[in-house]
């Protein structure tokens, strides 16, 4: 006879193990690209109000880079315009929808409390995407003489792995916030004289209390012995949201090549991973305020019931990278198309 | 915890199909007449500078610009995937939507003064057909690309029977329910309705006696 933990861990394996399948078939299908794609799949958006302004902020900003990248060709001045325009085109993007914000967000809220760490995890993820781009560019285009469908290709290539790997991150996170989430909602022994109860969890061996009573949460038992458990999460963070190359930054450095002047779409690739991070970095912050928030408002991890919500909310993050993931890797964009 | 609320829309931000266009495309096109019944669409199609130097990477010989020769395999491969998307052109005759045949004279130019790259092809209709008003638009239902009608005279009639008239015009602007919708559509990641791009796009008119 299986157990009670044992056969939900049998459920959860069957079902991750469906998803994967269905993927992968998506994945062979290959969705559909448009024709003038530059390998990675952005759509637009005509919107109004503020994100109609974000909108037409940026495209303003892509449509005066190659101007400014002609400029310093020209006339050896503009620089700091380029870098300028650049930084700013990353503010406004990274503003604008994009899958790398949401599982820096989705992370922050399903793992961490700290939030310095958060603003590493997002300024690693868009040095990241902008090292990805030059990368591409770079190799294919400026040492291998690659044409635009070589290029092309490639950044479908990383994009489909990106997918792949916010999927499979999703599924990680998900399955170890399940089995936390499970643990807290197992009825626990009534408190005797005191409200607090102070002694392990039964079944859970992550959830251990110190000798003042203190609450604390060990790692997985598979990453024990290994002193930087958190580091391995962070940096899948940091390559889920970071793996894909953003089409605003190929552009600019291929045109830069054309114009015979690499490094300066180089330099426009990294200030607009400055940008990008500064956004990112904000979204991060929300997401663990507002996750404080929740955790303050239902009085803290300390009571059954904060407990209760706080994994909640780790695991419905989780299955939100998990499902996140599988529908970019499926093709669906959601917003229609 | 109202401000809980706020997360899911969050995290549906990631979603990749609402970015804002990467490619503008200038636009010109001839509505080819044939014994008086509109026959074809020819397009040039002409990039931004910066997809333009994408598009044609390495394909000219060093330090030169690349040759139609050159450009060739890039304006098939382009008309080849535009199918799938109906080549962003939708016509329609007397108010019917029409159908068009399979693409022809395709080529690819490159302007080496304005670096820019121009696709060239011809859009025959089915059958062609004898038309009181023939009205279509250009546009990318993903917006990854943004089409325009070039500036001066984008839309010009080749063959066309005495007292046709032609005029182009300029999307009028949402009302504000549509706005909403617009809106309201991003934040529920479900698609607003396919007939926007329609909506927002410039219109050119025939209209024949």
């Amino acid at each position: 006879m299986l157990s009670r933990g044992a056969k939900w861990r049998l459920v959860v394996a069957v079902g991750l193990l469906a998803l994967v399948c269905v993927a992968g078939e998506a994945m062979a299908q290959g969705a559909a690209r448009n024709p003038f794609s530059v390998g990675v799949s952005e759509g637009g958006g005509q919107y109004t109000g503020v994100l109609g302004w974000i909108m037409s902020q940026q495209m303003a900003f892509e449509r005066q880079m190659s101007g400014a990248v002609r400029a310093i060709r020209t006339t050896g001045a503009g620089f700091w315009t380029l870098a300028g325009i650049s930084f700013a085109y990353g503010v406004f993007h990274a503003a604008g929808p994009g899958h790398g914000k949401a599982v820096v967000a989705a992370y922050m809220i399903a793992n961490e409390r700290a939030l310095k760490r958060g603003l590493v995890i997002s300024g690693l993820a868009s040095l990241l995407q902008g090292l990805v781009a030059i990368a591409i560019v770079g190799v294919l285009a400026l040492l291998l003489n690659a044409t635009a469908q070589r290029m092309r290709d490639a950044a479908q290539w990383v994009e489909m792995a990106s997918f792949a790997g916010i999927a499979s991150f999703g599924g990680f996170l998900a399955w170890r916030k399940g089995r936390a989430l499970l643990t807290a909602l197992r009825p626990q022994a009534p408190a005797l004289a005191s409200r607090f109860v102070c002694e392990a969890v039964e079944g859970d061996e992550t959830h251990q209390h110190g000798p003042n009573c203190g609450h604390f949460h060990m790692p997985d038992p598979s990453t024990l012995g290994k002193p930087t458990f958190a580091f391995r999460d962070a940096a899948l963070t940091v390559i889920t949201a970071g793996a894909r190359p953003c089409s605003g930054a190929i552009l600019v450095l291929v045109f830069s090549m054309a114009q015979g002047i690499f490094w300066a779409g180089v330099a426009a690739t990294f200030a607009m991973a400055l940008g990008t991070a500064i956004t990112t970095g904000a979204l991060a912050t929300m997401a663990v305020l507002a996750k404080d928030l929740a955790m303050r408002l239902t009085g803290g991890q300390s009571s059954r019931r904060g407990e209760i919500i706080g994994r909640t909310l780790e695991f419905a993050a989780a299955c939100l990278v998990l499902l996140l993931g599988l529908a970019l890797l499926l093709g669906f964009t959601l917003a229609g198309v | 915890m109202k401000r809980l609320a706020l997360l899911p829309p969050l995290l549906l931000w990631g979603l990749p199909a609402q970015a804002h266009p990467h490619v503008m495309v200038s636009v010109t096109s001839e509505v080819i007449f044939a014994d008086g019944k509109v026959a074809a669409i020819r397009h040039h199609w002409t990039f931004d500078d910066m997809y333009s130097a994408f598009v044609t990477a390495n394909l000219g010989q060093e330090g030169k610009d690349p040759t139609p020769q050159e450009l060739q395999p890039v304006a098939q491969t382009n008309v080849e995937s535009l199918k799938e998307f109906d080549y962003f052109t939708v016509p329609k005759l007397n108010g019917k939507k029409v159908v068009f045949g399979d693409p022809r004279d395709y080529s690819m130019t490159f302007d080496g003064k304005d670096k820019t790259a121009t696709l060239h092809f011809t859009m025959p209709l089915k059958e062609a057909t004898q038309s009181k008003l023939f009205v279509f638009q250009i546009y990318d239902p993903s917006y990854f690309v943004a089409f325009q009608f070039d500036k001066g005279e984008p839309v010009t009639l080749a063959g066309a029977p005495q007292g046709c008239s032609l005029s182009v015009s300029k999307p009028k602007a949402l009302d504000s329910d549509e706005s909403k919708k617009l809106n309201e559509s991003f934040f529920s990641g479900l698609s607003p309705g396919s007939d926007f791009g329609a909506k927002l796009a410039d219109r050119a008119i025939v209209a024949c006696p």
